[in-house]
């Protein structure tokens, strides 16, 4: 995928970052656009009409948080929380007010840049896309069939439910309420039990190594990720 | 005859009046004895007072309430549940507090008002004021009654005294070990901290320095050297946060059930770089879900695993092991490295202690010291021992909840 003529709005208060952000992503063809402030990063996304937005979450003027709050009242544009904070807490908070992903400084622009295009690509290719390969693993969503190196792989209703979440966001982190409030439904939230021990189940049948997953990767204390590219 | 009967029955009335005086100092010291033995087992200032108000309230009917000073001033502080307090009946605690005389309700001063006070006296002054209501407001006091609030107080302001010192020298202490700990920061850790950013500088000087012509080898190394010191820079500060969590007490602890397989995973994919040419081998036995926090376990295992991989040679195998017995759950990590010398095994565990190795063992002496404040915070026990055959076992045992047997 080329990144050429992709708009990205950088909203961060530190003028280091953004300068070190607005040199790394020029060179890699993106065009940057700047913000310092959330209410800034608020008529940013409708100045610039970005294609992504990378914020920070303590910004002078409101949290982070409530920037993703109200830009995802009318938009779905992906927004990229990088944040120095590495509480599990704040990556919950963000995940589940909208962001697609979080990423803790310090970072690697590589890691950067891998996310981004994630987050784009997730995006673009509509949801309609039935089939998903990853690795030895397909699940055609339209069958409900799953196959692992070919063979057929029987799962329960509920485990079939928590891969087809999971596909449909897949390379995405996954909050715990997220994946509950989708497969069991409202009011379910909190009930983490029957998650772990359905994601437990799930591994032991689509992984050859359930302690070293490949396709159902857990995010510590957050949530759960479908690895798209294994 | 009449004589007689006279003098008996007044000899009898002395012998009851007597025996009655007898009996009612005897419940008084039982009482009495009753109150210092409650106020013994109290631990702390907010016990202490609660031993007051619960035996007061109960022994004499009354709603009691405390002020303690606090300088110049006092405040209630504590009271018999539901009991508020008015504006005039502060007042009566006030002039009680300033005359270091009993006021209120059948006393001289304030009489009116429905709330008796008693300053708290001790050698060293006024630690505060008892305050007792009836609940029934015609109820009076009887002189049996005021005499023992007068030997209560006493001993109340006495146990509140000596909760007050311990509270002062408890504090003192922690003053101190903070203190301590900040020193050793220091010391040790400027070192460690400093050490990185020389050498970012310097590659990145060099980098800068337009007039050295850098071949592309050399360019590619200062640039590797000034990445690889900032991921250890960054590491030893996420060390000396941890470790300033576990310090602080300020470590929550979220119990939920989860998966060990789960927990155990986690940990080796964040290892995954380093474990690349390891042979990893886990047992997990069938395990249910068990209570811990995910997120700290995962750290606890890093920690093992790293230091694991830090103090054996490449390509050795390390293994990981967790069982369920009655009572507890068990986690083992082991290497096939050095070993730890016999008399390091208990200190291993504290802070900035590192086993002497000659050749460029990098850390921070906190790994091992964050193991053990995550563990413990989870009510359980890490330990370190020599595994038969070579290298080092490392063991945490966690109790299971209830309800939760393998």
């Amino acid at each position: 995928m080329t990144d050429s003529e992709l708009r990205v709005l950088v909203v961060d208060d530190e003028a280091a970052i953004r300068r070190f952000l607005r040199a790394a992503l020029t060179a890699h063809d993106f065009q940057v656009f700047e913000a310092t402030t959330g209410q800034e990063a608020l008529a940013g996304v409708l100045t610039h009409r970005p294609d992504i937005v990378i914020l920070d979450l303590g910004l002078p003027d409101m949290e982070g948080i409530e920037v993703t709050r109200r830009l995802r009242e009318w938009s779905k544009i992906p927004i990229i929380i990088l944040s120095v904070r590495e509480h599990e807490q704040d990556k919950i908070a963000a995940l589940d007010a909208g962001a697609d992903d979080y990423l803790t400084k310090p970072f690697g622009i590589g890691e950067l840049l891998a996310r981004m295009r994630a987050a784009i690509r997730r995006i673009t290719t509509t949801s309609e896309l039935p089939m998903f390969v990853s690795g030895e693993l397909k699940v055609d969503l339209a069958r409900r069939s799953i196959t692992l190196r070919e063979q057929p792989v029987q799962l329960t209703p509920t485990e079939y439910d928590l891969l087809r979440v999971l596909v449909t966001h897949a390379g995405k982190v996954l909050t715990h309420h997220q994946l509950l409030r989708e497969v069991w439904g409202m009011g379910y939230e909190n009930e983490t039990h029957m998650l772990r021990v359905n994601i437990s189940n799930l591994r032991h049948k689509i992984e050859s190594d359930p302690t070293r997953p490949r396709y159902v990767l857990t995010e510590p204390g957050v949530g759960y990720r479908l690895r798209a590219d294994a | 005859m009449l004589v007689v009967g006279l003098v008996i029955s007044a000899l009898t009335v002395r012998v009851r009046e007597e025996a009655d005086a007898a009996q009612e100092r005897e419940a008084e010291t039982a009482e009495l004895y009753e109150f210092t033995r409650d106020l013994a087992a109290a631990s702390g200032i907010e016990e202490v007072m609660q031993a007051i108000i619960t035996h007061i309230g109960q022994t004499l009917s009354r709603e009691v309430v405390i002020f303690l000073s606090e300088g110049e001033a006092h405040k209630p502080r504590a009271a018999s549940p539901g009991f508020s307090i008015t504006e005039s009946e502060r007042a009566v605690a006030t002039w009680a507090f300033q005359h270091d005389t009993p006021a209120g309700r059948g006393t001289d001063t304030l009489p009116e008002s429905p709330i008796r006070c008693h300053p708290l006296k001790t050698s060293r002054g006024v630690v505060g004021i008892l305050g007792v209501k009836p609940t029934d407001p015609t109820a009076h006091l009887t002189r049996r009654q005021r005499r023992l609030i007068e030997s209560f107080a006493s001993q109340a302001a006495l146990a509140i005294e000596r909760a007050q010192l311990a509270e002062q020298a408890r504090h003192t202490h922690l003053l101190q070990a903070t203190e301590e700990l900040q020193t050793a920061l220091l010391n040790s850790i400027s070192h460690d901290l400093r050490t990185p950013l020389v050498s970012i500088t310097g590659a990145l000087s060099s980098l800068r320095e337009d007039s050295i012509a850098l071949d592309e080898a050399t360019r590619r190394s200062l640039v590797d050297t000034a990445s690889g010191e900032a991921a250890r820079l960054n590491h030893l500060v996420g060390n000396l946060l941890d470790m300033t969590r576990v310090e602080a007490g300020a470590m929550r602890v979220a119990q939920e059930p989860c998966d060990v397989q789960d927990v155990i995973g986690s940990a080796l994919e964040r290892l995954e770089g380093l474990l690349k040419d390891r042979p990893v081998k886990v047992d997990l036995a069938n395990l249910p879900l068990v209570s811990m926090d995910f997120v700290l376990m995962v750290q606890v295992l890093v920690n093992l695993l790293d230091n694991a991989i830090k103090y054996s040679a490449p390509g050795t195998p390390i293994d990981v092991c967790a069982r369920v017995t009655n009572s507890h759950y068990e986690i083992t990590v082991a290497d096939r490295g050095v070993g730890i010398p016999p008399e390091d095994l208990a200190r291993v565990f504290d802070k900035f202690y590192r086993v002497q190795r000659p050749d460029g063992v990098i850390g921070t002496g906190l790994g091992l010291a964050i193991c053990k404040g995550i563990v413990e915070a989870h009510s359980g026990n890490i330990r370190a021992e020599n595994r038969q055959g070579g290298g080092s076992i490392f063991t945490l045992t966690l109790p299971l909840a209830k309800g939760q047997t393998g």
